[in-house]
């Protein structure tokens, strides 16, 4: 779906990069007049006006390829490594601008010419965007440093305090105005960062993540701005369905402009209520996981994540509520739903009296695949996980990380849009939990969504860009990582949800020794 | 160019004794235990001169059909390496027709052909002592060899089309008893039949019928010809061979125009029974039911202890003193019907890892035909030896529908209540990998166990009291018995698993939480 686009040629036949004639209105004067204007909020991603007019001069459009910042650094370097024939748009490129460690402007007035009418003068896309696969747009004369701060000012997408997780979409006002400057300089990018721009990712979400990740530095920079939600870019989801082919600078402004209800969240939930006799195990929670994340249920032990993770998989019905699969209901299509989706259940058995090739036979034939199709997918998976040698050997001899690799593989087996995973990490071990993540990380950044649950919080800040907290059956907290955890660690945050730790005193016969 | 294609045979003949020390020796073995084989033939053809005609038709006909079977059979069965493929004659561009002549032409040097042959002039010197003419018997041998030789080649040729990417073990144990399954109950026939000196009534019927089937019915010629009735049988052997002949032409021309289906290779060496059943949720579930009925000790410990049972409840009856005739009789429907209620509860032996069939969205139907698989290929051959086995030691052969007739209505009724059994009322049993002895704390076990069974029992009792009436009335309700089980069975079989499916359908939430309890 990334497929780069032939270049472009000019009536002669070459491939010559040949500028798009520039707005009336320069950037910095543009963004300098709009201060006044709206939306002191949507700086996030706006480049301050300041920082663009050394650009503005030295390069005609050098706007430095709009950096998405993927979700996770495995996604980052995964989008890094898939994404260089997608960042051609120039208009990605030039959502990154706003890379700058000062105050976030607010975005610039939109251009006097309508976005179609302009990208449909240019004449050819911005061909140095693949190459410059990490192109960040951040101006790598202006401003190299800034890469890491601007992540910041852009991570905020957290002040909202909507359930939706924010995608700090690169407000499409700024990437307007961007783009006539960023066809032209795009080339000129240096990669600053390493990450991936993944500019022309039709998943936003990456993109909004580049910012925290693209400082080798790690946040300590709070982000001092204010989180200022980039207005256009309201809702994540809406860019995630147009960015099909964000290759094409003519199809990416629309995509930015899409309207959020056009999107579909990967998994709603809704009033979602389960009562085990007298416990309500599970207490009206409404939770949105957008398409194409990586979402994260966290909650202290017997909080009901393994219930409510069991609900979506459609292995337990709910008492009251709905849960809709990429916008199918569960109750009235359950084996649509089920097809969407992939399970990794927790403390539930495998048949571990077959071979692990037999079992992964089983887990495809049960969703209807092929043997062909499901040998070749077994030999690719055995590879991807490392379990070559161990396909022959029963389950029932696999130590217990062995079976969770196995069981995510037989998830997975069938492609879904949707993972659930229910502790995917427990007694896997470190190596083997790089390469999960690592495939995990390139499936979310091609448009799947990957839900888990687990109790490592360094992991779930790590890699996930949304999080939900779970306690006693109660969602306390939901949205993108940073807006949980505002100023403090996950980990910090969390026990401060769930209600501190309790008093260490009492146990003063446990320092005695009685032997 | 057939001159070069029997050189070659020749040369492949006499290169397996080439080679490996240990299989040359066993080749040796073998040629010394063939020229055994035909001496006593000779033997026995020299005994048959001296015998009635009707025993000596009957031997010979019983004796060809069996050769032709066994012929045709033995390449699908014993996954035999057809020498002579003609796939390896593809790349010479010659016709089909070439390839075809060529190879059957070849086909005469090899052992068991010439052991044929040597059959068959035996053959032809018992008849011609008997007294018919010479050179029909000659015609009627040769048609006979070439029958076989024709059989043989297809049988090889659908092996290597067919069965190449499925050559597994279980595919050869499983046709193994399949082949057990058809011969058992035919020798415990002849077995049990009483000769003195003529043939049965019965045994000739057979051999009427085997006349003019394209087994036996060049074997059957000269037999014939002496009794008068020879078109039938010389129509019917000729009419074979060009048949056959055509279809080994038209298989030859398939097998020289496609090749063999790709990537069948290491794969699906690891995959057992995955391998022979259809990549469907179906067969994907029967093959993982058949994998666990025959390794899992709880269901082993199932599977033999219903044999024993039944062999065992006529103990009591023996003390009783019932007369041998009916006990004989017992076995049979007892081990029908435990084997339909053996799979009552199989849902709960999956425990949690009934996750998998949830989480996937398996139909219902799937599910409950896919379970009743296991039972299906274990009981059946079971059955297909024991119900015979009975019925010699009762004495009556009149009575094999009828007995036939109830095992079927009590086997197909039992799995098709069992089918609606383990959805709608599970119970506790022993987790993997315990012992099967080690029963879980139950509340509410044993309802099912007992619905099942004696609904059963409820649901075939027509076909019990025609065999009833059969047994002690007229015979003729045998054959009433025999349908009219059948067709209960069969009713009781697909309703049940129809509402199986139905209620697992809707009850995946319900099955959840049944397994996580126990």
């Amino acid at each position: 779906m990334t497929a780069s686009l032939p270049l472009p040629e000019n009536d002669a036949g070459d491939h010559e990069f040949v500028a798009p004639p520039l707005p009336a209105l320069s950037a910095a004067d543009a963004a300098a007049s709009a201060v006044a204007a709206d939306h002191a909020d949507s700086d996030t991603v706006s480049e301050p006006p300041a920082s663009q007019e050394p650009d503005a001069p030295a390069t005609p459009a050098p706007r430095p390829p709009r950096k998405r910042p993927a979700r996770t650094s495995a996604a980052r370097t995964t989008a890094a490594r898939t994404t260089t024939p997608r960042t051609t748009t120039p208009r990605t490129t030039a959502k990154r601008t706003p890379a700058k460690p000062t105050a976030v402007p607010p975005p610039p007035p939109p251009p006097p010419t309508p976005a179609s009418v302009a990208a449909a003068r240019f004449d050819t896309d911005p061909a140095p965007d693949v190459e410059a696969t990490a192109a960040p747009e951040v101006d790598a004369p202006a401003a190299p440093v800034p890469e890491k701060p601007a992540p910041k000012p852009r991570a905020p997408r957290k002040p909202r305090t909507r359930t939706r997780l924010v995608r700090p979409a690169e407000p499409e006002a700024e990437i307007v105005v961007e783009e006539p400057e960023v066809a032209l300089a795009v080339v000129e990018e240096p990669e600053v960062e390493p990450e991936p721009i993944v500019v022309p990712e039709p998943e936003p979400e990456p993109e909004v993540e580049p910012e925290p990740e693209m400082e080798p530095e790690p946040g300590p920079q709070p982000e001092p701005e204010p989180e200022v939600e980039p207005e256009p870019e309201v809702e994540p989801e809406p860019e995630a369905e147009p960015a099909a082919d964000a290759d094409l600078v003519v199809d990416a402004l629309p995509e930015l402009e899409v309207d959020v209800d056009a999107a579909v969240p990967a998994l709603r939930l809704r009033g979602v209520t389960k009562t085990f006799g007298q416990t309500r195990a599970v207490d009206a929670i409404d939770l949105a996981v957008p398409a194409g994340t990586f979402y994260g249920i966290v909650g202290p032990n017997g909080a009901g994540k393994t219930t409510t993770l069991s609900m979506i998989a459609g292995l337990l019905r709910a008492d009251h509520g709905t849960i809709e699969v990429a916008g199918v209901d569960l109750a009235a299509d359950p084996a649509g739903a089920k097809r969407l989706m992939g399970i990794l259940p927790d403390r539930l058995r495998t048949f571990d009296r077959l071979t692990g090739r037999q079992l992964l036979h089983y887990y495809g034939v049960l969703r209807g695949l092929r043997s062909s199709v499901v040998e070749s997918r077994t030999a690719d998976l055995a590879r991807a996980f490392d379990l070559s040698d161990a396909l022959g050997r029963t389950v029932s001899d696999f130590s217990t990380g062995m079976t969770k690799k196995i069981m995510l593989a037989g998830a997975m087996i069938h492609s879904p849009r949707v993972l659930v995973l229910d502790e995917p990490f427990e007694s896997v071990d470190p190596v083997s939990s790089s390469v999960i993540l690592d495939i995990l990380s390139a499936y979310v950044a091609h448009g799947g969504t990957v839900i888990l649950s687990s109790h490592g919080m360094e992991l779930v800040e790590r890699v996930c860009s949304g999080v939900a907290v779970i306690v006693a059956g109660q969602v306390l907290a939901q949205g993108t990582v940073d807006e949980v955890r505002g100023e403090l660690t996950l980990e910090q945050r969390f026990i401060e949800l769930v209600g501190g730790v309790s008093d260490v005193e009492g146990l003063e016969w446990l320092h005695t020794f009685s032997d | 160019m057939v001159a070069h294609v029997l050189r070659l045979r020749f040369d492949l003949l006499v290169g397996a004794l080439r080679g490996d020390r240990r299989r040359a020796a066993r080749m040796i073995l073998g040629l010394v235990v063939v020229t055994a084989a035909v001496v006593g033939v000779f033997i026995a053809a020299a005994r048959l001169r001296g015998v009635d005609l009707a025993v000596a038709d009957t031997v010979t006909v019983i004796a060809g059909s069996a050769l032709v079977l066994g012929f045709f059979a033995a390449p699908l069965v014993g996954g035999l390496d057809d020498q002579l493929d003609p796939r390896r004659f593809a790349v010479f561009g010659m016709s089909s027709g070439a390839v075809a002549g060529a190879i059957l032409l070849a086909g005469v040097i090899s052992i068991p052909v010439l052991t044929l042959i040597a059959v068959g002039v035996a053959v032809t010197g018992l008849w011609t002592a008997h007294g018919a003419s010479g050179p029909l018997t000659v015609f009627a041998v040769v048609l006979g060899v070439v029958t076989c030789m024709l059989a043989a080649r297809i049988g090889l040729a659908l092996a290597g089309l067919v069965l190449r990417g499925r050559r597994t073990r279980e595919l050869s144990g499983l046709l193994l008893v399949a082949v057990l399954v058809i011969v058992v109950p035919v020798v415990v026939f002849f077995v049990s039949l009483e000769w003195d000196g003529a043939v049965p009534s019965a045994l000739r019927e057979a051999v009427a019928v085997l006349s003019v089937t394209p087994l036996g019915a060049a074997w059957a010629i000269p037999g014939a010809a002496l009794t008068g009735t020879l078109t039938g049988p010389l129509l019917v052997a000729i009419g074979t061979v060009l048949a056959l002949a055509a279809l080994w032409v038209w298989l030859v021309r398939v097998l020289l125009t496609t090749t063999e289906r790709p990537g069948v290779g290491r794969e699906r060496a690891g995959l057992g029974w995955f391998v022979l059943t259809p990549s469907t949720p179906t067969g994907g579930i029967a093959a993982r039911s058949l994998i666990y009925w025959l390794r899992d000790p709880r269901h082993l410990v199932n599977l033999v202890i219903v044999p024993v049972t039944a062999v065992v409840i006529v103990l009591p009856l023996l003390v009783v003193g019932v007369p041998f005739e009916y006990i004989a009789l017992v076995p049979a429907p007892v081990m029908a019907l435990f084997f339909g209620w053996l799979v009552h509860n199989d849902l709960a032996y999956d425990s949690t890892a009934l996750w998998m069939h949830i989480a996937a969205a398996v139909r219902g139907g799937a599910d409950r035909a896919g379970r009743l698989v296991p039972v299906l290929l274990v009981g059946l051959p079971l059955l297909a030896i024991a119900i015979p086995l009975s019925v010699a030691l009762h004495g009556r052969w009149a009575i094999l529908p009828a007995l036939a007739g109830v095992c079927a209505s009590l086997f197909l009724t039992g799995l098709g209540l069992s089918s609606v059994s383990s959805v709608l009322a599970p119970y506790a049993v022993s987790r993997p990998g315990d012992s099967p002895f080690q029963q879980p704390q139950r509340t509410n076990g044993g309802l099912a166990q007992g619905v099942v069974l004696i609904g059963a029992l409820v649901l075939s009792a027509p076909a019990l009291w025609w065999g009833w009436l059969a047994l002690t009335a007229d015979v003729s309700y045998a054959w009433v018995a025999l349908w009219g089980g059948i067709g209960i069975g069969l009713a009781v079989l697909l309703l049940g698993v129809g509402i199986g499916a139905a209620i697992f359908n809707r009850s995946g939430g319900r099955l959840m939480e049944f397994v996580e309890s126990t």
